[in-house]
């Protein structure tokens, strides 16, 4: 165990603690009522929304702390939220379609809920696109943080603009009371593992970024000759 | 320098060179009557089903028309590096970026005002000052955002994939809300008072909002 390094150690414990996490919702939880089994998909489908919108709020926060002070830790951190955030976006989305095929009979229905989580999945897809196509630097991390910022903002905003249609999502069951204890100890058990399994995946992306700047660093006078545009060529 | 008499000398000049040279409004216009041609063959239209099929299809065109319009906004800038010489002068980024939006909003009312007689004619659906009200508000969000993704996009390589790629989603607000305002005009069940307002709404939010990160977007 010695040879592993933090990293790997942090690894391990967030995985580990994922397998109880599976054994809690398929062991310990009651079976639905209503909707048997499939009701299981529920523990890490919310979990793992939550812990997007966490991530979100990393990048968020990274664009927001590099705009005001330069800090390309925070341009860093923001890099990784979007990149583990758009990982746990994917997982919710896929994990609610098994679900609606079987509930609601359909893969997808336009849905408020739906429509925004596939909206904020598609503008931090957008991000990491534009963290490919820019030349690393000052200028890729200050246009990615206006985008991560505007994002951030879009999916509430499209979220109230689609709810009057009529919503087939249902809305918070935990707030209400709505879930038996055990079901509830279970879904607060796995958000808690989601979480740290997020915020591991976050901080493992936090070191490659800081490494890769590192290299970019090192390449220097090759780098700055690189990112000037060329003259167009008519 | 008064930033808003800035503006209107960047908008001034923007629509000054596009009336010289005439080329943006005639290849907006012919794109949206390209795009409902395509309509018609894509859809079987009749007299019934067009109100119905035609706000979507106006969207259609309006949302491409919109992306080349807002992606030509800092081609010129860009090929003659002069949005560094704008920016040396005094006047504000805010101002130089308020400018720049405003021609580019005014191109796209322009290519709005073949569109929608167009879509009437085409389609026969019935044409209100209520059609051109949702599509006007629609077309000052979407402008203010349009033209900020344009300045950002305009310093990366693949510029034409990422425009659309950023601007669609956060214009899809204006889509649901314009969409819905647009159906109600042409008779099809829902509020329009209420989709007016909420266009109104996110046209405030976006103005100010893009007007905040513009400084950041141009400043260099």
């Amino acid at each position: 165990m010695n040879k592993l390094n933090r990293f790997e150690k942090a690894s391990v414990g967030a995985v580990a603690l994922m397998l109880l996490a599976g054994g809690a919702i398929f062991f310990y939880a009651p079976t639905d009522f209503l909707q048997g089994p499939v009701q299981r998909i529920f523990y890490l489908h919310v979990s793992s929304a939550i812990a997007a919108y966490g991530c979100f709020a990393v990048v968020l926060l990274g664009g927001a702390i590099f705009l005001r002070t330069e800090n390309y830790a925070a341009d860093r951190w923001a890099r990784a939220g979007a990149l583990v955030g758009v990982v746990f976006t994917t997982v919710t989305l896929v994990m609610g379609m098994l679900w609606a095929k079987k509930v609601w009979g359909a893969f997808w229905v336009w849905d408020a809920r739906l429509t925004s989580t596939l909206v904020l999945w598609i503008i931090y897809a957008g991000y990491l696109l534009v963290r490919r196509l820019t030349e690393p630097g000052r200028q890729a991390a200050r246009l990615a943080a206006v985008v991560g910022i505007f994002g951030f903002v879009d999916v509430p905003v499209v979220h109230f603009s689609v709810t009057w249609w009529v919503t087939h999502h249902p809305g918070p069951v935990i707030i209400n009371d709505a879930l038996p204890a055990q079901m509830l100890a279970t879904f607060l058990f796995t958000m808690l593992c989601t979480i740290v399994l997020a915020a591991v995946m976050i901080t493992i992306r936090y070191r490659i970024e800081t490494l890769m700047d590192m290299k970019q660093l090192i390449a220097g006078p090759v780098h700055v000759v690189i990112t000037r545009e060329p003259e167009p060529v008519q | 320098m008064n930033p808003f008499r800035a503006a209107i000398a960047v908008a001034r000049k923007d629509l000054v060179s596009e009336w010289r040279t005439r080329e943006m409004v005639p290849a907006l216009a012919q794109f949206v009557v390209l795009a409902l041609l395509i309509g018609n063959f894509g859809f079987q239209i009749d007299s019934r089903n067009a109100p119905s099929i035609a706000p979507g299809i106006l969207w259609l065109a309006l949302v491409f028309a919109g992306l080349i319009a807002f992606g030509r906004t800092f081609a010129a800038e860009r090929e003659q590096s002069s949005l560094e010489a704008m920016l040396m002068t005094p006047a504000s980024p805010v101002a130089i970026f308020a400018g720049k939006a405003l021609a580019a909003s005014v191109l796209l009312i322009l290519c709005e005002v073949v569109l929608l007689p167009a879509l009437s004619l085409f389609f026969g659906t019935p044409f209100s000052g209520d059609l051109v009200v949702a599509v006007l508000l629609a077309t000052i969000g979407m402008a203010s955002l349009g033209c900020l993704f344009a300045a950002i996009v305009a310093r990366v390589r693949a510029r034409e994939l990422l425009l659309p790629l950023l601007t669609l989603p956060l214009w899809i607000p204006f889509i649901v809300a314009g969409g819905q305002a647009v159906q109600s005009a042409m008779g099809l069940p829902g509020s329009y008072d209420q989709a007016i307002g909420l266009l109104i709404d996110f046209d405030i939010l976006f103005v100010v909002l893009t007007s905040l990160a513009a400084r950041f977007v141009l400043d260099e």
